[in-house]
């Protein structure tokens, strides 16, 4: 890479504007093997990522007119895990840092600052350094494939690429949408409860096939059920009910067959107006089956992708001072980037690694941090025979994870339950 | 072991559903061994707070610099005199702008008015010392109403974050009004002429202010700004 450094991509650009205490601005990803970690071998193989890894190694600076990463000097020094996930970056720890390698027993975790990828991009990262790790304290030799990728290889530039720009049509979507429901509660300061919900893959599919839908589509359904069950004790006055939205991420690498390692992904809000009458699972179902079918369409994508991008287009927008420029920033999504769900539902889908890794690694999960207005957020991945269900929350209620995990139970999808603050 | 409540699994030794609260009964007893933690059992540190260096020094700066005027004043004046000023004014500091910082949790409603209730005593005390008249007509007034003010600004934005826009339109039209009160007081105390600057700041704030509420009120306009000023 000649120069060492590279602007941000469309939609990490958000991220250093809002710096807020209530959103972790942060995502992890972690592999747990089944034996502990070896710390100096762990950070061997992190120091090898580093050439094939050139966007990941990287330090949040200011410019003039925008923020842009610089490449790290030294790779990051890995560290135990603390005792809560995704603590927020601080801006100094940017500075010096976008990303942690951590390792905790038998966990191998690694959290990104959200500007320099997506969950996709983040498992890529981590099944490498996990394949790496492997060979170094096993000399297991880990081919590259399932993502995986080939040390040996220089890296190439579409994964370095910010992609919307390419897939944009040009043309903004409009949609406005109504504010959403804001689930509320006790703020816990400086803590976040994350409870996991570990599901066999095979029960969950088969409930989300009863439905005829997808898991992700059956997740979002549940998770918008218990919300309007929520809501329904709340506020029985049914005209004085908000819409109940789920944000759920597209990753668009499917979508447009991009091979980015960076950003890639956009939300949408499927959802139902619980003014307008009840909805039971299945019509929860078939109403988010049919909205997500309906957007995530690469048509319309690239017309929410030109939405996002168009204002980067503008020069005089361009020429505006990085303050002035994060202020608005700031300004509009408060307005109204984050009022349209009440959740994250992220999905990252089934996590496969290579036969030679397999026998040595026991789970793989994604965790994503709470957001400004979302007091909860929920994410998942598949890995093996088992479904991993995040919940992480900064209030001290557990009713939401309540609620959700004993409908799976209801609906003969067993889950066992792990937290991090008995 | 399973939640009767929720019929989630738990894990093994767990005394209650992390989920529901309901506590365990275990009918094997307590044998068995708790799992081993997912993540590590220390709270994280609270951020470190730099401040209470910071705030020491500043005080001490401020009690030196009181200190030497009143110990110059007493030895080659041999009198109190300008050292009032400066020990007051030093007090004045810091009560409105460090006392406050020792506080984890500083509450505007509390040190607000008690800053603008020490100006007006400082003022009292240079009104007296100085044997001017000014204090009750012009200064006690003046420095009521800018603390009225500030008292209501930051209740306004304290309790509601909504409707921020129509809150500073508000408050943009008071303040331009009060500015023919200042000079009200101005005029009766000194002798001036009213209506000499008072308009202009009156107007340009109110026109902005008004201006503000509008376009908070008429939904019409509301959208029609947004719709052309959004990037
Ligand atoms: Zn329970």
């Amino acid at each position: 890479m000649g120069k060492n450094w590279m602007r941000l991509d469309n939609a990490a650009l958000i991220f250093p504007a809002i710096s807020h205490t209530r959103w972790s601005n942060v995502f992890r990803v972690s592999a747990t093997l089944t034996e502990p970690v070896d710390p100096a071998l762990l950070q061997r193989a992190a120091a090898d990522l580093m050439p094939r890894f050139p966007s990941m190694y990287v330090r949040l600076k200011t410019g003039v007119f925008w923020h842009y990463l610089e490449a790290l000097p030294a790779p990051p020094q890995v560290r135990e895990d603390f005792a809560f996930p995704l603590t927020l970056m601080q801006k100094k720890e940017l500075k010096t840092c976008c990303i942690r390698v951590i390792y905790f027993k038998n966990r191998i975790a690694v959290e990104f600052f959200h500007s320099l990828t997506d969950g996709t991009g983040g498992i890529i990262y981590l099944k490498t350094l996990t394949a790496r790790y492997l060979h170094l304290k096993y000399g297991a030799d880990v081919p590259a494939e399932e993502g995986v990728l080939d040390l040996n290889e220089a890296p190439l530039p579409e994964e370095l690429e910010d992609s919307f720009p390419r897939f944009s049509n040009g043309v903004a979507l409009d949609d406005r949408e109504t504010d959403a429901l804001r689930l509320r509660g006790t703020r816990e300061p400086n803590f976040l409860h994350l409870t996991t919900g570990i599901v066999p893959a095979g029960a969950l599919k088969a409930a989300a096939h009863r439905y005829g839908v997808t898991v992700t589509v059956f997740l979002t359904a549940v998770m918008a059920e218990s919300i309007l069950a929520y809501q329904t004790e709340r506020c029985p006055e049914r005209r004085r009910r908000k819409p109940v939205r789920i944000t759920v991420p597209i990753n668009l690498r499917r979508i447009y067959g991009s091979k980015t390692l960076r950003n890639f992904a956009l939300t949408l809000n499927p959802g139902v107006d619980p003014r307008m009458g009840d909805y039971d699972l299945g019509e929860l179902c078939s109403v988010i089956a049919a909205q997500l079918n309906a957007e995530a369409t690469p048509q319309r994508m690239a017309g929410r992708i030109a939405a996002n991008v168009n204002p980067q287009n503008i020069s005089l927008i361009r020429a505006v001072p990085l303050p002035v420029k994060s202020f608005i920033m700031r300004l509009i999504y408060n307005r109204r980037g984050e009022s349209k769900g009440c959740i994250n539902v992220s999905n990252l889908g089934v996590i496969r690694v290579p036969e030679a890794m397999a026998p040595f690694v026991r789970r793989m999960e994604f965790i994503i941090g709470t957001q400004r207005s979302y007091p909860n957020n929920c994410s998942v991945a598949t890995f093996g025979d088992e479904t991993y269900i995040n919940m992480i929350r900064n209030i001290r209620e557990p009713e939401l994870e309540r609620r959700f995990f004993s409908r799976l139970v209801e609906l003969n999808v067993p889950v066992a339950v792990e937290t991090n603050s008995n | 072991m399973y939640c009767v409540k929720c019929g989630v699994r738990l894990t093994d030794g767990a005394a209650a559903c992390p989920l529901c609260r309901t506590p365990v009964r275990d009918p094997d007893g307590a044998e068995a061994a708790p799992a081993a933690p997912t993540y590590p059992e220390r709270y994280p540190a609270p951020p470190k707070t730099r401040r209470y260096p910071i705030l020491a020094f500043l005080t001490a700066l401020l009690l030196a610099v009181s200190l030497s005027a009143m110990i110059y004043c007493l030895t080659n004046l041999h009198a109190v005199s300008w050292s009032g000023y400066v020990m007051l004014a030093c007090a004045l500091v810091y009560f409105a702008l460090l006392f406050p910082f020792w506080f984890e949790k500083r509450e505007p409603l509390i040190f607000v008015p008690i800053g603008f209730g020490l100006t007006c005593g400082y003022l009292l005390y240079i009104c007296l010392y100085t044997g001017g008249s000014w204090f009750l007509s012009f200064a006690f007034p003046v420095t009521m109403l800018a603390g009225l003010l500030t008292t209501a600004s930051v209740l306004l934005f304290r309790f509601g974050k909504r409707r921020r826009l129509l809150k500073i339109g508000v408050l943009l039209t008071v303040i331009g009004l009060s500015n023919m009160l200042i000079e009200f007081f101005l005029c009766i105390t000194f002798d001036t002429r009213m209506f000499a600057w008072s308009l202009y700041p009156v107007c340009s704030f109110s026109l902005v202010g008004l201006v503000l509420i509008l376009c908070c009120t008429i939904p019409g306009w509301r959208a029609y700004l947004e719709k052309k000023l959004f990037l």
